[in-house]
């Protein structure tokens, strides 16, 4: 068995592969020049890839080898008669029957084809709050895509900075899933918005277990999204992007930053924090980790796990770090690359 | 009815399976442009919006003229011309 790293970045994507999780090669770059903003595998073996420009929009690519990519026909757009601009794919979410991809300007599409054509979900995108939502700093995204791993008609979408929204009829409706969340910009009208969720994590073995790095700090809810609490106990900052869940071990591995109006590491300490208590409490964890002063941020979509122990993470400086005993120790892959957007592993 | 043929930047092409060119058929730039979405439906998201206007920073020529510099997209498309699509460096 192997692992397979998509790092996507500012320019283009890199796979790095490793037999043992020591020893590393980098490939690349995938999509010279674009900006790859997300990848995932499809239950099928196929690979999927969003890419992004400043200059000539978004797409979707597939592959069956991850060499020769084939980008589809019919990828996620808003209407013509539509005011909304597909700015960037953040996200792409792929089950068993059914797809998902989160999209700036906020959105969420559905494919039932393998990535082949996508649909919007109006439910959600023409919600009544739909023109109150607000953007946050990357933009008016939706950036996340949960689906309870007991049931596929449930499925959670994390909206910045509008918050997290719930299905429980496979699309049909949404409610906003913000309770106890400190509000980061509070509506007039629509007092469950407002809310800037920056990442989820879910259980696997339970789906009504979540934890959310919010714009306001760490929070974890026990009943699928409908109260969330605060646990930040160890941590340096309320502030962060990431929040990754390790299946096996059950551990949470998160990067605080200082607060939203710096959003660097905290005293340049580059520090990963985990929690083994279900995010009671919270270590740093550094070692192989640089000691010289860090200033580069981790962005929502750069930290994975590989389903078998293995961590990774890349900063706005376009290093890659790997660990491979659940961020014990730390190694930093052989590449500088441009500023890392997005992480994917994969065991293969 | 001309023939022309629509040139693309190296960005576009490398996500396009190598194409670089497309020989096309139409009297005005709109018709070229619509006749190149029909042969390869892919290239329409990297050049226009939503709402079929030219990316902000997509600019496209016929032979050495500028199409930005004009209002109208029935220019007229004569036998043998080039339309170039470019990113606009626009910045630095």
């Amino acid at each position: 068995m192997g692992t397979v790293v998509i790092v996507g970045t500012e320019k283009g994507g890199f796979i790095c592969r490793s037999e043992n999780k020591r020893e590393w090669t980098v490939e690349g770059p995938l999509f010279k020049g674009w900006k790859l903003t997300a990848t995932t595998r499809s239950p099928s073996g196929r690979w999927l890839a969003a890419t992004a420009s400043r200059v000539y929009g978004a797409a979707v690519h597939v592959s069956d080898d991850l060499k020769e990519w084939r980008q589809i026909e019919n990828g996620p757009a808003w209407a013509a008669d539509s005011d909304r601009k597909m700015n960037q794919i953040w996200t792409l979410r792929a089950g068993a029957n059914r797809h998902f991809a989160g999209v700036d300007q906020a959105g969420l599409f559905l494919s039932e084809d393998d990535g082949e054509s996508w649909q919007p979900v109006p439910a959600l995108n023409e919600h009544a709050s739909r023109p109150n939502w607000f953007p946050g700093a990357g933009g008016l995204c939706a950036h996340v895509v949960l689906v309870d791993p007991n049931d596929e008609k449930r499925v959670w979408v994390g909206i910045s900075a509008v918050g997290v929204w719930r299905t429980d009829d496979g699309g049909e409706t949404w409610l906003a899933k913000n309770e106890g969340i400190r509000v980061a910009i509070e509506d007039k009208e629509f007092k469950d918005i407002g809310f800037c969720v920056h990442a989820l994590a879910q259980q696997q073995t339970d789906g009504d277990v979540l934890w959310r790095q919010d714009h306001t700090g760490m929070y974890r809810s026990t009943d699928g999204g409908d109260h969330w609490t605060a646990c930040m106990e160890g941590l340096p900052s309320w502030f962060g992007f990431p929040v990754v869940r390790d299946p096996d071990s059950g551990r949470l591995f998160c990067f605080p930053m200082e607060s939203d109006e710096y959003r660097m590491p905290v005293k340049g300490d580059l520090a990963v924090y985990t929690s083994d208590d279900r995010g009671d409490s919270w270590q740093r964890r550094a070692e192989g980790l640089p000691t010289h002063p860090c200033w580069a941020g981790v962005l929502r979509g750069a930290m994975a796990h590989d389903g078998g122990g293995g961590i990774y993470f890349g900063d706005t400086a376009g290093a890659v770090y790997a660990s491979a005993d659940g961020a014990e120790s730390w190694q930093a892959l052989p590449c500088t690359l441009p500023r890392v957007l997005s992480i994917e592993a994969f065991t293969v | 009815m001309a023939s022309a043929t629509v040139e693309l930047p190296t960005m576009i092409a490398n996500v396009l399976g190598g194409v670089r060119r497309l020989e096309v058929n139409g009297t005005t730039l709109q018709e070229v442009l619509q006749d190149a979405f029909e042969k390869e439906p892919r290239l329409r998201v990297h050049v226009v919006d939503e709402h079929g206007e030219f990316r902000p920073h997509v600019l496209c020529f016929i032979n050495e003229d500028n199409t930005r510099w004009h209002e109208r997209r029935d220019l007229p498309i004569r036998d043998g011309d080039k339309i170039t699509i470019l990113q606009a460096v626009s910045g630095g």
